[in-house]
């Protein structure tokens, strides 16, 4: 009878040890792209989950009590940061009750940190400019540069995290550097085709893909960033996409179509509607195909 | 396959490096010895450990650039909410809420004209690495300065544990907790001053919760309070509610507790649902000939709260939502003074349905006194409003109720004109730090 016990035992410390073995960190993105990068340095050595879906816009993302379990079990949180997630990450990451990722400690990682941060403003703010965000756009998650430093990033953090995992880390991160330098080369016959090509866009979004492919934005449809448009804008748009030849208006697949279609179709263009997230369609699994697919979709509409 | 699992675990060198340092347990232990010996007095030949790396420090090599990124400044978060409101009232309702607007209706008489229903300043910051902090100050129907909430809340706690102190809304209820300017309507339902008190259940006091491992949402809240305030003056022609729940009790704290769930149904629909139960002293009126109407009586209220919301994850198909919400609040009143033991009640419920990007309309039936008891009468009020909300921080409401007192109490005058119906049109905005938006 007393073997029993003893052989549960064993059986018991080597599921421990296997579970110390492979040291998944729980990693919670608050946009799923964050965790789609997370998953390439990580490895078999995180899980990831996100908060927010890939179809959702992740300024308005309702703080469902059942996210904070989700951050509960955290041991790293993603977030975009520039105050893109400040209307709902917030009380979710103090209701979670999980110390080890509030602000300051290293579960929390705000990956804008070393981002070459575009649209910050240069002149007194308030809100009769929209609303703004004070520190710069945050919508950087798409330009290969920016993924590279997120990744970087992302590394660090877990290595500090996951002492043990460091050459892991860094062996992923050398090979995620080096598959974008493939998709990059891939590209390129893509972007070129993009370079100088006017648009407009939905929502003041896109700086950080028109900076990195050479678009040039002639307008928005929102005349404000927040601010829902009045016809005397829209007006006035339809007429400098006209007079600048702007044939495409560019927005994301979670904004309603109905003003964008109207728009483009009388400034005599096309809206193309366009994912930003990862999860944003079905086939849409990680940073790479989230890019060809925006790539894809733009250069075969010029 | 045991003992295959077992070879393999003796083979894996990460676990046998592991046997050689300890256990992690074990270190844990031996790093918390050293961590409290270093807050202790210094003893006579220690040595000072080397310090640990900074937890935040940034990266390696690839130094961050250094952008503008507008001034960095300690200060709290600061933000100010105005509601004002234009009306009209028939006759003074009979149940006021602290934020309710006040437009001064006396008795039978009706009342018209501007009142800034409430400014609350706001500050929050995070202290340090163990506490938030949130200061609300709020000057209802311009009448002095209040203390709506000045209260920390812990952010490092083991266990799934939280702890609240300071002076705060009591977890009671769903509108207990929430400022003015998150409810849907202009005035708070009634059974928020016939039985939390003219300003809810809130007051200087700590509170506990804790949130279950369990795979889904349920928290548990348990807090005390102690009101002090001052019972209603009973010198003046119409004596002034006690205005909390607990007040005029010194001699022994106000207890609460509280159970919340919350279930996803599917990515649209969600129901949120709380148990929830006070023991304290009533508020109510203390009567000119020396009668407490219910101010001071031992008593317990039981509540019961769901909120259902229908809204889709997006936008792209409309910005239409939905969402139900009720309320109701059973009260058991001890007796003596020749008052014999008493129970009544009320509820309400709301539905507010968002038709348009910017454009909301609600509706709400209220009612108490169900059942009623010598110090509640029964009344109804039916409520609706219509709120076009500018941007995030700034909405113009229409609202228009009409409250009928129905029923007569032993101890309380009836209201006289029974049907009371009033108007307002309330203009809410708030300015500075963006807040977040609780669910």
């Amino acid at each position: 009878m007393a073997r029993i016990p003893t052989e549960f035992r064993a059986l018991a410390e080597v599921e421990i040890h296997m579970i110390a073995l492979l040291a998944v960190l729980h990693v919670v993105s608050s946009i799923p792209t964050l965790g789609s990068l997370a998953k390439e340095v990580g490895g078999a050595r995180v899980e990831v989950e996100s908060l927010a879906k890939g179809y959702q816009d992740p300024h308005f993302v309702e703080p469902k009590p059942s996210l904070m379990l989700v951050l509960n079990r955290a041991d790293l949180l993603l977030h975009v940061g520039l105050e893109l997630e400040i209307g709902w990450l917030p009380p979710l990451v103090l209701g979670s009750r999980n110390p080890r990722i509030q602000p300051g400690e290293l579960g929390n990682l705000d990956c804008s940190r070393a981002i070459p941060v575009l649209d910050v403003p240069t002149t007194k703010l308030d809100r009769s400019m929209g609303d703004i965000h004070p520190q710069g756009n945050p919508h950087y998650w798409l330009p290969p540069a920016n993924a590279r430093i997120i990744a970087r990033e992302i590394a660090e953090r877990l290595q500090q995290l996951d002492p043990d995992g460091q050459a892991e880390y860094q062996r992923n991160l050398a090979a995620f550097n080096k598959r974008v330098d493939a998709k990059t080369r891939e590209w390129a016959p893509m972007t070129a085709k993009l370079k100088g090509v006017k648009v407009a866009t939905y929502h003041k979004s896109w700086t950080y893909v028109s900076h990195w492919l050479g678009l040039e934005e002639v307008g928005y449809v929102e005349p404000k960033p927040g601010i829902p448009p009045d016809p005397q804008h829209l007006a006035r748009l339809i007429a400098v996409m006209k007079q600048e030849g702007a044939k495409l208006l560019l927005m994301e697949n979670f904004y309603n179509r109905s003003v964008a279609t109207l728009v483009a179709e009388k400034a005599g263009g096309k809206l193309l509607t366009l994912p930003t997230d990862v999860g944003a369609t079905p086939e849409i699994k990680d940073w790479f195909s989230l890019v060809e697919s925006v790539l894809k979709a733009l250069s075969s509409s010029v | 396959m045991k003992l295959a699992l077992l070879l393999l675990a003796m083979a894996l060198p990460a676990a046998s490096q592991q046997a050689d340092a300890g256990t992690p347990d074990d270190l844990q232990k031996e790093l918390e010895k050293a961590i409290q010996a270093d807050s202790a007095p210094p003893a006579q030949g220690e040595k000072a450990p080397s310090a640990p790396p900074a937890a935040t420090s940034g990266s390696s090599g690839n130094a961050p650039q250094t952008l503008p990124r507008g001034a960095q400044s300690l200060n709290p978060d600061l933000s100010v909410i105005l509601d004002g409101v234009f009306g009209y009232e028939r006759r003074a309702p009979q149940f006021l809420s602290g934020d309710d607007p006040d437009l001064g209706a006396q008795g039978t008489s009706h009342a018209l004209g501007f009142m800034v229903q409430e400014v609350e300043l706001a500050f929050s910051a995070i202290v340090d690495p163990y506490f938030k902090g949130e200061v609300y100050l709020t000057i209802p129907n311009l009448s002095g300065i209040e203390v709506e909430e000045a209260f920390a809340t812990t952010t490092s706690l083991p266990w799934n544990l939280q702890v609240k102190a300071g002076s705060f809304r009591g977890a009671f209820g769903r509108q207990n907790g929430q400022h003015l300017h998150l409810q849907d309507f202009t005035r708070r339902p009634l059974i928020n001053a016939a039985f939390l008190g003219a300003d809810g259940m809130r007051g200087p006091g700590a509170q506990v919760s804790w949130l279950a491992p369990l795979p889904f949402f349920l928290t548990l809240a348990a807090e005390a309070f102690s009101l002090r305030n001052d019972p209603a003056d009973e010198s003046q022609v119409q004596p002034l509610p006690v205005a909390s729940f607990g007040a005029d009790a010194s001699s022994r704290p106000t207890l609460a507790a509280e159970a919340k769930a919350f279930f996803p149904i599917s990515e649209a629909w969600s129901l949120t649902s709380g148990l929830s139960f006070a023991s304290g002293k009533s508020p109510g009126l203390l009567l000119a000939d020396g009668i407490p109407a219910g101010a001071g009586r031992d008593s317990q209220l039981y509540g019961v709260d769901v909120y259902l919301k229908w809204k889709p994850a997006n936008v792209s198909l409309g910005y239409e939502s939905l969402a139900f919400q009720a309320e109701a609040i059973l009260r058991h009143l001890d007796g003596g003074d020749g008052i014999p033991n008493e129970w009544d009640g009320g509820a309400y419920a709301q539905v507010v349905a968002q038709f348009a990007r910017r454009w909301f309309v609600g509706l709400r039936g209220d009612i108490v006194g169900v059942p009623s008891s010598s110090v509640l009468a029964r009344a109804g009020r039916l409520g609706a409003s219509l709120t076009f909300q500018a941007s995030e921080f700034a909405r113009v409401r229409a609202y228009l109720d009409a409250e009928r007192a129905s029923g007569t109490s032993a101890l309380l005058p009836k209201a006289e004109p029974a049907w009371a119906p009033a108007a307002f049109l309330q203009l809410e905005f708030s300015m500075g730090a963006h807040g977040a938006h609780p669910y």
